[in-house]
């Protein structure tokens, strides 16, 4: 098959019989439901420009496995080249998009299996990366998204999978038959899984011997029997139910989603088994894949970040405040901190290596580095924000109000829509709706649902800050740079 | 003529590369045709119509009797279509 368009994958996920649960209810069409469906419109958006010869150029990749022109989404990264192209990508789908555009976790995690199948056969003589490669050129030949699943619920977070008071914390192995597997659990927090086609799952964290019904990879698609999903909530996430709702929603066509994904007894065949108890390779495949989200977040929350400084410069143009030379040095200062991000985001990628697989890795050291610095300046940068577009961006009166025909009763005889736009009008010749519509995206992005990608998963997403200091301390160096100093003193020991 | 386009992949274009796309175009009308490069098309020229300095679009894959042409600027337009009227007298 071809690179499918939005309009194709929108279709292609009608024919999934995903199971959704949505406010305790069971939704059947979700696809069409008016608060999942701005998380798939931004997803669409990952097909739409690959078929955009502007835009192709970083969204599309030749395939190392078939040599077909693939959705970078599904590709190998074959050089330094490629990952900074990764981290490109990622900053136009958040230009584009202004959201979590959610298909990096399977990019992220392809990239982790595939080269840790690869060490995994090495030692124990297994066959996963040959499963892997055949499964990755089927996701490629159908051009389909996929879920990248590590985070488990956790349940204790000082005891280890096996010491749970209950198994299933941890997502386990809890029979092994000739043809497959048999899983359960959950993974938490998942990006996208409602609108992913597969799911492609791998443990949490480095384990021991103990936990080894733990160490497991696999991938399943996403309807199979005993396999479903529980929406999360966002902030402010019942405003799409509104009638109409357009302006309110600060962002009227795109959106993020996560999921509980549950797994009550699913049966893996053998084919889709990448990891079954290699408890030893856990650590390594976790610290892939978190290296390579944390290089993600180098590119798609910058594109995020090019909107918010694009909308704070608006809003301080719309109140008649652009002239002040400290608004001028905010909008420096939040330029500054989104391209420091983008440095670390490229920095990582150009300092690349190959892996024993052939595909290529980040710079583990200043991936983290680069994601360390996303748990601070997205929220520097929306504080300035606010700081720049004023209290009405939670005051604001709503939409309806702004188009309210009703008269007050009052002298003037004025209606609400009237008197709305005669206080909050500001900058002569700009429409209130425009000033409405800024403010609007901004409360969206600084506490509204958008967030929860700006905000929240920034800290949190591809490991909370102290996962990444634990990195850092690690591949520090500091003995290297002990003896820099001892040099430079004249230490001769 | 025949004349290849290959745009980058616009992730942070100082201009609009689309505009620039279609003002070439209009500007080379019965000198050139200008269309959007595609592998194993033969073509007399490539050009390679980049967003910034980097000017980072992969063209390699094209084949063209002469080198690529690039642009990453707006100011950028007026030497590229001098060149390709140059090539066609
Ligand atoms: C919006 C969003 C999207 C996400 N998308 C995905 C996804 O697509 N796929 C996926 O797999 N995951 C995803 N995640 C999960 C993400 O990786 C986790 O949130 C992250 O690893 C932190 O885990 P937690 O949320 O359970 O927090 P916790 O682990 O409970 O952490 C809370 C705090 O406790 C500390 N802590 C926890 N355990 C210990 C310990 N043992 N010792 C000392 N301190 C500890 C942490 O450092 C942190 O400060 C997403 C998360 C968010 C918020
Ligand atoms: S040429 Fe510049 S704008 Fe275009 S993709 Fe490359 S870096 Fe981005």
């Amino acid at each position: 098959m071809a690179l499918m368009n939005g309009a194709q994958y929108i279709e292609s996920l009608r024919k999934l019989d995903t199971k959704v649960y949505l406010f305790g209810e069971e939704v059947k069409n979700w696809v069409d439901h008016p608060m999942i469906r701005p998380s798939i419109e931004c997803l669409a958006m990952t097909y739409e420009l690959a078929n955009d010869p502007q835009y192709a150029d970083l969204m599309t990749a030749k395939s190392n496995l078939t040599g077909k022109t693939v959705n970078r989404f599904s590709h190998l990264h074959q050089s330094t080249g490629d990952l900074i192209k990764k981290v490109k990508m990622q900053r136009l789908l958040g230009q584009k998009t202004a959201s979590c555009f959610q298909r990096c976790v399977g990019m992220d995690a392809f990239n982790a299996v595939f080269s840790t199948t690869f060490e995994i056969d090495k030692k124990y003589g297994t066959e996963y990366h040959e499963r892997f490669k055949k499964y990755l050129e089927f996701v490629q030949e159908n051009d389909l998204t996929v879920d990248g699943a590590m985070t488990d619920p956790k349940g204790d977070r000082g005891k280890a999978p096996s010491q749970q008071a209950d198994p299933d914390l941890f997502l386990r192995i809890v029979e092994k038959r000739a043809d497959g597997i048999v899983v359960r659990g959950a993974k938490a927090h998942q990006t996208g899984s409602i609108n992913s086609h597969e799911h492609l799952i791998m443990p949490t964290i480095a384990m021991s011997e103990a936990d080894k019904a733990y160490a497991v990879s696999f991938a399943i698609q996403s309807d199979v029997p005993g396999l479903f999903m529980i929406y999360g909530r966002q902030s402010c996430d019942t405003r799409k139910m509104e009638e109409n709702a357009d302006v309110d929603l600060g962002n009227n066509k795109f959106g993020g989603q996560e999921a509980l994904v549950v797994f009550d007894n699913v049966f893996i065949p053998n084919d889709r088994v990448f990891m079954c108890e290699e408890y030893d390779f856990a650590g390594m495949l976790v610290e892939r894949f978190a290296g390579y989200h944390r290089q993600s977040y180098g590119g798609c929350k910058v594109g995020v970040g090019d909107v918010i400084i694009g909308a704070a410069a608006l809003a301080a143009d719309y109140n008649g405040a652009h002239k002040a030379s400290h608004i001028k040095d905010k909008l420096i200062e939040m330029t500054h901190l989104n391209e420091t991000l983008y440095c670390c985001g490229i920095a990582c990628s150009a300092e690349g290596y190959p892996t024993q697989a052939g595909n290529y890795q980040i710079d583990l050291l200043l991936a983290n580095v680069c994601k360390q610095n996303v748990t601070r300046f997205p929220y520097e940068i929306v504080r300035l924000a606010e700081d720049i577009a004023g209290g009405l961006v939670v005051t604001m009166p709503s939409e309806k109000d702004f188009k309210s025909t009703v008269k007050v009763e009052s002298e003037s005889g004025m209606t609400v829509g009237e008197w709305c736009n005669k206080f909050f009008a500001a900058a002569p010749g700009v429409p209130t709706e425009d000033r409405m519509r800024i403010l609007r995206f901004l409360e969206n992005i600084c506490l509204g649902s958008a967030a929860v990608g700006y905000r929240t998963e920034s800290l949190h997403g591809a490991g909370s800050p102290q996962a990444q200091r634990i990195m850092i301390a690690r591949q520090g160096n500091i003995e290297m740079k002990k003896e820099l100093a001892k040099a430079i003193v004249g230490i001769k020991k | 003529m025949l004349v290849g386009v290959k745009f980058c992949g616009g992730c942070n274009p100082r201009y609009d590369r689309g505009k620039a796309y279609e003002a070439i175009k209009k500007e080379l009308a019965g000198t050139a045709e200008l269309v959007i490069a595609e592998e194993g098309g033969e073509y007399d020229f490539l050009l390679v119509i980049g967003g910034c300095t980097n000017c980072c679009a992969s063209y390699s894959q094209y084949h063209a009797k002469h080198g690529p042409i690039k642009m990453w600027d707006e100011a950028h337009m007026d030497d590229v279509i001098k060149k390709l009227k140059k090539q066609e007298e």
